[in-house]
């Protein structure tokens, strides 16, 4: 039995055995046709999870680049990764956000306009899932790469992303430390993407780990580079230098997630070789050894004390 | 003893696979939502002889009144996929907003679309596929169903709880009723509408003239479509959970139930073959089962992520209008 079979059996006993009862006793049942893809996040996620901690850990701890005394602050990490790995956050976002998506589309489709697909757009591409896949993965990692320049450009979206850059002691769990403002803008930022060339196809969801899984792997703790391929591939020391103290805030570089070309083409790239100590030295203390809430707590605080800045300074700039 | 089913088989070389020669195997058609894929199984051998591609997530399917193409739509990928209805030989697609289920009415004027995330019932001419009426007339609308005549087109509201009909002729709603927790699949039977309400794990007749409740019958948790074979006079429903999943049998006069066979993986739409065997697309299981009526038991073919519709070429050697239900 393959893999996928082994997860998508998993999945439908998690859904008839667990979820669905849930959903039919709250006569949530609308839901039961999505409830399977439900699971299937949720499976892929914890597998996703455990791959990563199985190949990480042993890295970490043969070639880290730092040795931390106590990791009370990876532990907050932990935390952000099962919210979003396991299906809690993209479960939450999407019960969220359905109805708003509905009400665009169907308005975009009373004007005449059907959002098409990227394999609708490019008729070549039809047929070839795995061609499109690859294209979708880059289309996707491009807009992930200016959604993040542009996340360092702003003060007040800055505020937000300063949760990300806070933790001085970066691990493979850090991947999914970011503040809630920040995956609800990403959400947006996608969702119009979605309009415009539709979403992924979801043939290959171990693509998609595998695509998740270099992201995770480049915070991690560890002294390693791609060699040949960093030009390519974010490595570890090359999504380090992103995180390295010097670069936190406005002037940042090798803002990429999985492919490192977008930095090349975009001339933000660095290669130095170098394994710099990480952090924000600007953020508060809460932001990086702080519990979950009192993280988000902080960055929300962070976030409207900067827009309120944002909108005095272009009040004093209106001629009166 | 040849039944009629299989009697009208025959012509088509159904039962001798040897004799066929250069003719085409008769085919299963199954639409993997979670995997933008039809899997094209051949029913003698019950292997999976090609895997055609759609763009995003395949549910329903309906024969053109001609019979000369099968669409299956992609509500996803916005799209209606063509097929050879005999071979499944992909034959194109083209662009329509938000397929989830679909109906030709009985005069093959029109083409009635559930858009079940975009909640609009799309009435379309049939023969240019261009918009005639959208009706905006709950959330959800899920499955639809006409009456024999013609005059009226219903169709369930998942999300709002209702049953919509509207006038064929005239393209106006009817109305709209309350008709329970979660209603899916929608069967013009016996001069009464039944349809399958999922939160309250059975069914329900419905007066067609004004949407009364006239019975009601428990078949099973999640009861979710529903399907009459013709020929053994059987009303088939399929309960997909939660917990145990499985399909039942009624009597379509008492609407009671005969039987119920236990298919774990959540069995949705069904066909029923010339050999009197029920083809099942298991959502969870990733498989189409054949189940034998009489024993009870079935065989297992893998196929894509979340099989949902389920179309067998065998069903051309029927006389009258073919739909997905009547099997």
């Amino acid at each position: 039995m393959s893999l996928d079979r082994i997860f998508s059996t998993l999945a439908g006993y998690m859904d008839q055995y667990a979820v669905l009862p849930i959903l039919y006793h709250f006569h949530w049942m609308e839901w039961d046709e999505l409830s399977f893809d439900w699971c299937l996040i949720c499976i892929y996620g914890l597998f996703a999870v455990i791959v990563t901690y199985a190949v990480c850990l042993p890295m970490e701890r043969w070639r880290p680049v730092e040795h931390w005394p106590d990791q009370k602050a990876v532990l907050t990490d932990v935390f952000y990764t099962l919210l979003n790995r396991v299906g809690v956050i993209p479960v939450i976002t999407f019960l969220l956000f359905y109805q708003a998506q509905t009400w665009f589309t169907g308005w975009v489709v009373d004007m005449g306009f059907i959002p098409p697909t990227l394999d609708s757009l490019i008729p070549g591409l039809f047929g070839h899932p795995i061609i499109t896949f690859w294209i979708y993965a880059l289309i996707l990692d491009c807009a992930d790469y200016w959604r993040h320049r542009l996340s360092h450009s702003f003060r007040a979206w800055y505020a937000l992303h300063a949760l990300h850059h806070a933790q001085r002691q970066m691990s493979f769990w850090s991947d999914d430390r970011n503040h809630i403002f920040d995956d609800f803008i990403t959400f947006v930022w996608f969702f119009v993407i979605g309009l415009l060339i539709g979403i992924p196809p979801l043939q290959f969801p171990l693509l998609m780990l595998g695509l998740r899984f270099i992201e995770s792997f480049s915070h991690a703790n560890i002294r390693m580079s791609f060699g040949p391929l960093e030009p390519i591939l974010v490595s570890p020391r090359f999504h380090r230098l992103h995180h390295a103290l010097r670069a936190a805030g406005r002037n940042s570089c090798n803002y990429a997630g999985v492919f490192s070309i977008w930095d090349v083409i975009f001339r933000t790239a660095d290669f130095a070789d170098a394994y710099l100590p990480t952090g924000d030295a600007k953020s508060p203390e809460a932001l990086a050894t702080g519990t979950y809430l009192e993280q988000q707590l902080c960055g929300a605080k962070m976030f409207f004390q900067s827009l309120a800045k944002s909108w005095h300074a272009l009040g004093s700039r209106r001629p009166t | 003893m040849i039944t009629r089913r299989t009697a009208l088989a025959l012509p088509f070389g159904l039962l001798a696979p040897a004799a066929y020669g250069d003719t085409p195997p008769p085919i299963c058609v199954v639409m993997n939502s979670g995997e933008a894929s039809v899997s094209v199984i051949d029913m003698n051998t019950r292997q999976v002889i090609a895997t055609e591609p759609t763009y995003r997530e395949p549910s329903h399917w309906a024969l053109t009144p001609d019979r000369k193409t099968l669409y299956v739509c992609d509500a996803g990928g916005n799209a209606f996929f063509s097929f050879d209805p005999v071979t499944a030989a992909p034959l194109g697609h083209c662009t329509i907003a938000d397929p989830y289920q679909l109906a030709y009415s009985p005069d093959g004027k029109y083409l009635v679309v559930n858009a079940l995330r975009l909640n609009h019932v799309d009435v379309y001419d049939a023969a240019s596929l261009t918009l005639v009426k959208r009706f905006k007339a709950g959330e959800m609308p899920s499955h639809l169903d006409f009456s024999p005549d013609g005059r009226w087109c219903f169709s369930s509201q998942q999300k709002t709880n209702a049953l919509f009909s509207f006038d064929v002729q005239t393209l106006e709603p009817r109305w709209t009723v309350p008709i329970g927790s979660t209603p899916a699949g929608v069967l013009w039977l016996n001069g009464k509408i039944i349809v399958c309400i999922m939160g309250e794990n059975g069914i329900i007749e419905v007066d067609p003239v004004d949407g009364r409740i006239t019975r009601r019958t428990e078949t099973g948790p999640g009861a979710h479509n529903v399907f009459y074979d013709e020929d053994n006079k059987i009303l088939y429903i399929s309960n997909r959970g939660p917990g145990d999943t499985s399909l039942a049998a009624l009597d379509p006069e008492t609407l009671e139930i005969k039987r119920v066979y236990k298919i774990p993986g959540g069995p949705d739409d069904i066909e029923i073959a010339p050999d009197g065997k029920i083809w099942i697309a298991r959502r969870f299981a990733e498989a189409v089962s054949i189940l034998d009526p009489v024993s009870g038991e079935f065989d297992t073919i893998p196929v894509g992520r979340s099989p949902h519709g389920i179309y067998l070429s065998t069903c051309l050697a029927r006389k009258g209008k073919l739909t997905a239900e009547i099997i």
